[in-house]
């Protein structure tokens, strides 16, 4: 039997905002407080996956045409670019930096390349998962 | 279009609380964050996304005041010129635009660049009735303003 799922539907559309917009607070979270790139992933892909729930995944492919699988590649040529940066600059490998910066609107903020190597584990947590995800619910 | 620009809103708010920084900067880092969010998930919504509208009314202005610049330059070589053989006339120009802001600012920016004067409008909002300082050609006359003016105005109302 077909359900008429307009509530959840309507629901999703704007819970898929705010979970979107948790994940982003998450995930530059991570230095001070709990969070990460790791949590930060998981927590797009919960908002994918409420996608997928509320609609089908043609949709969600039409609404994101993101092929994880190459995201996933991006996010280990993250992590790698960031972990060996560090050997240009005659130190050890996975060395970070940071500094102080002025930015506008944020003021005076410390940019870490830990950041960067968290952008690759955030993009290999979401290709990953949502490889798998998508795999299983093909399947037929 | 109203529905995405008050999503933003909500989701900047959204970021404030989750943030707990209630200051311009946190309103406006929240701002932007959700602006990429929903730009992420444009092929989300049925309409095209707010941001190119907002873009197109900034081509507009800026067409405006390159509009502006180009006759001022050509009324002042008018203006000084001694022998002053100029060739005013009064045209009709045929528009597509239907809404009255949209007749009404189509007037405004026609009128407000010099050179060309909207005098008259008809009942049935369909033509202009414009006067031109020189006026030459009125089929380059009206492609022009075609082309530059209510192009640009049917791009910023497009759905």
């Amino acid at each position: 039997m077909r359900t008429n799922d307009v509530m959840l539907q309507t629901a999703t559309k704007v819970v898929t905002f705010i979970i979107l917009m948790f994940a982003v607070h998450i995930f530059f979270a991570g230095h001070y407080t709990p969070g990460g790139g790791f949590i930060g992933g998981l927590l797009t892909t919960t908002a994918i996956v409420l996608l997928m729930l509320a609609f089908d995944i043609p949709t969600v492919k039409k609404v994101l045409p993101i092929n994880y699988v190459v995201l996933t590649a991006v996010g280990l040529l993250f992590a790698i670019a960031t972990a060996s940066a560090s050997i240009i600059f005659d130190v050890p490998f996975f060395t970070h930096a940071y500094d102080y910066y002025d930015l506008p609107l944020f003021g005076e903020t410390s940019l870490h390349s830990a950041l960067l190597f968290d952008i690759g584990v955030y993009l290999v947590v979401v290709g990953v998962t949502m490889t798998i995800i998508q795999t299983i619910g093909e399947d037929e | 279009m109203s529905l995405q620009i008050l999503l933003n809103f909500f989701l900047a708010f959204v970021w404030m609380f989750m943030t707990v920084s209630f200051t311009p900067s946190g309103f406006t880092i929240g701002f932007l964050i959700g602006l990429g969010i929903i730009m992420l998930m444009r092929r989300f919504f049925s309409k095209r996304l707010y941001i190119s509208r907002v873009w197109a009314l900034i081509s507009l202005f800026l067409l405006f005041l390159r509009e502006l610049f180009k006759s001022s330059v050509q009324v002042l070589s008018i203006v000084i010129r001694p022998n002053m053989n100029i060739k005013p006339a009064i045209f009709e120009m045929e528009t597509e635009l239907n809404d009255d802001w949209q007749v009404t600012l189509l007037s405004a920016l026609i009128t407000l660049t010099p050179g060309t004067l909207v005098i008259g409008i008809s009942d049935d909002q369909k033509r202009l009735y414009i006067h031109a300082l020189d006026f030459e050609d009125i089929d380059a006359a009206v492609s022009s303003i075609k082309n530059t003016f209510e192009r640009a105005i049917l791009e910023v109302s497009r759905a």
